[in-house]
């Protein structure tokens, strides 16, 4: 068995760790192993990644002489299922962009469940919670895994069911109940799109193995083809599955609702690892997507105007989870934007991204936890002094996602947007220049909230005393962050920090990632940026990013880096000058784009628009239905329960219990049945 | 006489379970205790020997183990499915009130312990079944149909100390010396227009009628017929399903759960191996379907059976009556099965392949019943067997585990995803749509519709009902084991459904040529592979 074999055991182990805490859910006794149990399959799990690493990627002495990646391995635990030609095997598809996968759901799971063990100590659900937790992973493992469209659905379906479970864990509060729904619903329409891309790939291809697709597509660029209607259908409807789960325009609406779970969930599932599916699954599919001249630029331009829209949404939120639920969108943009213009900057940032926004939420989360569940930011302020540990590993977050040079996010966030610029056609350079912008109001807002909440002077409420809240929403999540709180056990008077084991620890590591790894992969070391650069070969013809000279050796790269970079720093210190040394300004300055502000404080009122364009039709049709439905096909379904019923009662004197009854009735049967066939041969 | 010996040789494991049976006889009678209560031991242990005994291990190719054509992987099933059937059946002799009072009696009396008979009856009556399997004559099918039915008889009678169960012993009995009479006078005449009893001969024979009248001689085809109809009784498929709810509903539930496995199998099998006689085998070069007479027969009975089953399990206020309505209404989406036979298609895989949709179907349909069937067994009303959907009122909130293995069971006898019967209808009906029988799968589709209605009744007063204190579960570890083994197997099946579906799919009927069907679906002609974990 070569040790590549192991490999098709990783996803089981989560599985085996979330059977083992369901089971912990029986017993009392048991409660606390749930959280030890979670932690470890998740960490197993990292180690066999780490494990079959030198023999998926090569040996990693690749270096500038070109990338030592062996072709993709496929791994096969059993066959699923099999219906006529068409074979489903548990089989898992491993090559650079899978590892890279593997590392960040592992790697950021094991640190995210870490950090939950002391969030969630005194919640009454602690074993279900990582039961849930342990089963996502499994899923989510599956998701990245897969080496067919089957499996990698059923990951996909899977997650979307671990994300309803989680959002809605404090099943008490109808708005977590809500938002669960909300999300799941939302999703449906774009698994919905995803089931029918990949009922048509199969249509296409006649196969739903990757490692078919894949090549099949390739090729096809390669020889040239005539386009069809299917294979323009194919990438869109792909598209808006991706769309869906990873929370772009128009389906994004689910992800800051989504903020109703606990926050251990929002950094793993909503920030970390589901939401990014769909980048992954375009980054996968880049060749079928290529096949449609449409397509790539669509996900580019989707992912341009999202990141753009969402931050300036950001811009004005005064939630501290819904800041960064709207960066989450925003970022993704970015990623989407990266796969959009076949750079492999969008699956870095996808990993850099995963460092910084768990950071940012599980700081937030200590936040949270120190004021008793308070959200809003207007009446915090100074925590500095409060929460010093807490202060600064949110700050080191803040600078990654700000995109401040020499951080993660900036080598990352830089290099998806100098290939986007580099590729030289108008809507590369249009979402191009859409991410640059965004990159000075993402810096503007992350700090923003910082200044805010740290800097100047000490203030803080506990709980919501003073404030109302603003809308119904706003007030039942409150209600979910308070019941958070309390599973401390007591209501402290003043903020305190957070201890460093269980809590802390796994976020100095996030920190130093934050800061450092984008650096480790530009800089230092080759061997991730192999993996990076391998991550999109196998799927896409890499698209050769030269861009134009700008003389004085500066290429187009150098040149994005160097405006997003000085964009970056300089959000930050108008937010330092607005939020911390002159902290009216801000007012005074906005109050003549008053109805701007109003309009970003209701998020552009989407949430409205869909009610208005979708839900409220949907609600006459309902109605209309209902309508329907009470005089016609109740009636008729009725008939489907008295049918049958009236039917049996006319057999049922047959059934007289007498002995020689039945014998007759056999007797006769065979006589009649003796008839016919006479009657047929004669 | 060689052919004798050779025939012997092949029959281990039906030797296996004879001599356990004779064990158990012996075991069951003996003045020491522990000895006695050895017996079910004995019954277990000869199972899984007759299991290893089926087993080819010599035959695997590349680790992959061939289990061969349908007589071992009958065998195969029998043992497995025997093993959970007597892990459920274990406590029934000490729930005799004459058994448990010869226990406990001062001077010993064997003839008052019923242990013995039951576990000697219930192996006979497997070995009936694994006989029936390996028949290549129509005597030796007659007689092993009758070894599996006559142990029967008994069991229902003497397993529970209640008027109602002597009362559909005597019932079943005389119902099926009735379609025994049927069957054999079948037999009697398809001897008689052929000559012969021997399989291979009557195959021959029919070919040559075939190809000398272009269809067999009228006299054969009726003797098809009625023994298609006499068969129908181990199947309770209409006509002659009449005893069937009566008859489980007053047998003791751990044997109804036998009744509605190991009879239905021996039917199956005596079915598939009689319709091969007239059809599935080449002649001129062309693959022989089955007269049109026998395909309108099967189709209609199919119909009447699936339709009556569900319509009159609406009516039920007996859950194990609600069941056994159930079986006989599986018994009909099976037998869609039986008539597209083997190989029509030529897609690998069992879709499209009516016999390995059977085959598959078998256990499954038998792994969720018997689930079902246990769980009732469980509990008890004032220490009267539980039968009401009444006494099954709260069963979630009381024995929450008992509640979900039942849960399984229906979901899985109902065909939702992913459990295994699911995965079977899927094949089955898919089987019939590409033979053509459209009409066939929309009836069999709008029965699993109006099924639903009374599996959720049953779901129903599992998880809404309101618990009744007079209902108590009864002491029966072995039960519960058993039911919670069935109904994982329900679900373990449906994912790793892939190496049941091969074995089936490659479960050659003996003397039916499959490589002569319009589109061949396995080269090879005797052993096939089974993947096998």
């Amino acid at each position: 068995m070569s040790e590549l074999e192991i490999a098709k055991f990783i996803p089981w182990v989560p599985a085996v760790g979330a059977a083992l805490c369901g089971l912990c859910c029986t017993r009392e006794r048991f409660r606390a192993w749930a959280g030890p149990i979670c932690v470890a399959s998740i960490l197993i799990a990292f180690a066999m990644s780490v494990g079959i690493y030198s023999h998926v990627v090569g040996d990693g002495h690749g270096g500038e002489a070109g990338h030592h990646i062996a072709g993709p391995h496929v791994v096969t635990l059993y066959t699923w299922m099999t219906a006529g030609a068409m074979t489903v095997d548990m089989g898992y598809f491993l090559d650079s962009l899978t590892m890279i996968m593997l590392f960040v759901v592992t790697g950021i799971g094991t640190l995210i469940a870490t950090y939950a063990m002391g969030y969630m100590k005194h919640d009454p659900g602690y074993p279900r919670f990582f039961a849930f937790v342990a089963l996502f992973i499994f899923a989510m493992l599956t998701l990245v895994m897969a080496d067919n469209l089957i499996l990698l659905y059923l990951g996909w379906e899977g997650v979307g069911l671990c994300s309803y479970l989680l959002i809605g864990y404090y099943s008490k509060y109808p708005v977590a109940v809500v938002a669960a729904k909300k999300a799941f619903i939302v999703n449906r329409v774009g698994d919905l799109g995803f089931a029918l891309g990949i009922f048509l790939t199969y249509y296409q291809f006649g196969s739903i193995d990757l490692n078919v697709i894949i090549p099949a597509a390739t090729q096809m660029i390669e020889d040239g083809y005539t386009q069809t209607a299917v294979l323009s259908w194919i990438p869109f409807l792909l598209l808006i599955g991706a769309v869906g789960k990873s929370a772009q325009i128009p389906l994004y609406t689910w992800l800051p609702d989504a903020m109703a779970g606990p926050t251990p969930v929002s950094a793993l599932v909503h920030a970390a690892t589901m939401v990014t599916a769909g980048v992954y699954m375009i980054a996968r599919l880049t060749p079928v997507f290529q096949l449609s001249p449409y397509a790539l630029p669509t996900v580019a331009l989707v992912g341009g105007v999202t990141c753009l829209f969402a931050a300036t949404i950001a811009l004005n939120s005064n939630d501290l989870k819904g800041v960064f639920a709207y960066s989450t969108v925003s970022q993704i943009g970015y990623m989407f934007l990266g796969v959009g213009v076949g750079s492999v900057g969008g699956v870095f940032h996808l990993s850099t991204h995963a460092f910084f926004k768990a950071l940012l939420f599980l700081t937030a989360g200590s936040v949270m936890h120190a004021l008793a569940g308070n959200l809003d930011i207007r009446t915090m302020g100074g925590l500095r002094r409060k929460m010093p540990v807490t202060c600064w590993l949110m700050f080191c977050g803040c600078l990654a996602l700000a995109g401040f040079p020499f951080t993660s996010g900036f080598y990352s966030k830089d290099l998806l947007l100098g290939d986007a610029m580099a590729v030289g056609q108008t809507w590369a350079t249009v979402a191009g220049v859409l991410g640059i912008i965004t990159a000075f109001v993402t810096a503007f807002y992350t700090f923003r909230l910082w200044f805010t909440v740290f800097m100047g002077k000490e203030k803080y409420d506990i709980g919501d005393a003073h404030h109302t809240p603003d809308n119904e929403l706003e007030k039942a999540m409150i209600g979910v962050a308070k019941e958070e709180a309390e599973h401390t056990g007591h209501h402290p008077h003043e903020p305190h920090e957070m201890p460093w084991w269980p809590m802390n620890v796994p976020l100095l590591i996030l920190a130093v990632g934050s800061l450092f790894y984008g650096m480790l992969v530009k800089k230092i070391t080759p061997w991730i940026a192999d993996m990076l650069h391998a991550s999109t070969e196998f799927a896409a013809i890499h698209v050769e990013h030269h861009g134009a000279d700008y003389g004085g050796g500066f290429d187009t790269h150098q040149v994005v880096e160097i405006i997003s970079g000085a964009l970056a720093v300089l959000g930050v210190l108008l937010a330092m000058v607005l939020y911390w040394l002159k902290p009216g300004l801000a007012g005074k300055l906005t109050a003549p784009i008053r109805p701007v502000v109003t309009l970003l404080a209701n998020k552009y009122y989407v949430d409205e628009l869909y009610d208005l364009l979708f839900v409220k039709p949907l609600r006459v049709i309902a109605y209309l239905s209902y309508a329907i439905d009470q005089f016609i096909i109740h009636g008729l379904v009725l008939a489907f329960g008295w049918v049958p019923r009236l039917v049996g009662m006319t057999v049922r004197p047959a059934q007289s219990g007498k002995l020689q009854g039945y014998g007759i009735g056999m007797a006769c049967g065979l006589a009649l049945v003796a008839f016919i066939v006479f009657w047929a041969t004669a | 006489m060689n052919g004798m010996v050779e025939k012997l040789s092949t029959l281990g494991p039906e030797m296996c379970l004879l001599i356990g049976g004779c064990i158990c006889l012996v075991t069951g009678l003996d003045r020491l205790g522990a000895v006695r209560r050895a017996t079910v031991w004995v019954a277990a242990l000869s199972l899984v020997c007759a299991g290893f005994l089926t087993v080819d291990f010599e035959a695997h190719d590349h680790g992959v183990f061939r289990v061969g054509g349908m007589a071992p992987y009958i065998k195969l099933i029998v043992c497995g499915v025997g093993l959970i059937l007597l892990m459920i059946a274990a406590g029934v002799p000490m729930q005799l009130r004459q058994t448990v009072q010869a226990e406990n009696a001062k001077d010993f009396e064997p003839g008052d312990i019923l242990r013995g008979e039951f576990f000697a009856f219930f192996l006979f009556s497997l070995t009936g079944v694994m006989l029936c399997a390996s028949a290549d004559d129509l005597v030796w099918l007659f007689l092993a149909l009758e070894l599996t039915s006559l142990p029967t008889y008994v069991m229902v009678a003497t397993a529970r100390e209640k008027t109602m169960a002597q009362e559909s012993a005597v019932k079943y009995f005389f119902l099926g010396a009735m379609s025994a009479a049927v069957f054999l006078y079948g037999f009697a005449l398809i001897y008689g227009a052929t000559g012969f009893t021997s399989f291979d001969m009557i195959r021959q024979t029919a070919a040559m009628q075939i190809e000398t009248h272009g269809a067999i001689t009228p006299m054969l085809l009726i003797g098809m017929v009625l023994a298609v109809i006499g068969v129908c009784f181990k199947i309770a498929a209409v006509p002659m399903h009449f005893y069937a709810a009566d008859v489980y509903e007053g047998a003791s539930t751990p044997v109804t759960a036998f009744l509605a496995f190991t009879p239905k199998v021996a039917g199956f099998v005596a079915l598939i191996l009689l319709l091969g006689l007239v059809a599935w085998f080449p002649v001129d070069g062309e693959f022989v379907q089955l007269p049109p007479v026998l395909v309108a027969l099967l189709w209609i009975i199919a119909v009447l059976t699936m339709s009556v089953g569900n319509v009159l399990g609406l009516l039920q206020k007996s859950v194990k009556r609600t069941l056994a309505y159930s079986s006989i209404a599986h018994s009909g989406y099976i037998l869609m099965g039986v008539l597209v036979g083997p190989g029509l298609v030529g897609t690998h895989g069992a879709v499209g392949d009516g016999i390995a949709a059977v085959l598959f179907y078998l256990p499954a349909y038998g792994l969720a019943t018997i689930a079902s069937f246990a769980v009732i067994g469980c509990m008890r009303r004032n220490g009267e067997e539980a039968d009401s959907f009444d006494d099954l009122s709260g069963l979630a909130r009381r024995h929450p585990w008992l509640a979900w293995i039942m849960m399984l069971s229906v979901f899985s006898l109902l065909g939702i995803p992913p459990f295994v019967g699911f995965l079977g209808k899927v094949y089955l009906f898919g089987s019939a749509i590409q033979a053509q029988y459209i009409w066939l799968v929309v009836i069999a589709v709008v029965n699993s519709a109006v099924s639903a209605g009374y599996y959720l009744h049953i779901l129903a007063a599992c998880f809404f009902g309101d618990p009744d204190k007079d209902v108590q579960r009864y002491p029966a570890p072995g039960r519960r084991l058993g039911a919670g083994i069935a109904a994982f197997g329900c679900i373990a099946l449906g994912f790793l459904g892939g190496w049941i579906v091969n074995a089936t799919h490659d479960a050659n009927i003996p003397g039916v040529d499959k490589s002569a069907a319009p589109i061949t679906l396995d080269d090879s002609d005797d052993q096939v592979s089974a993947t096998k974990p």
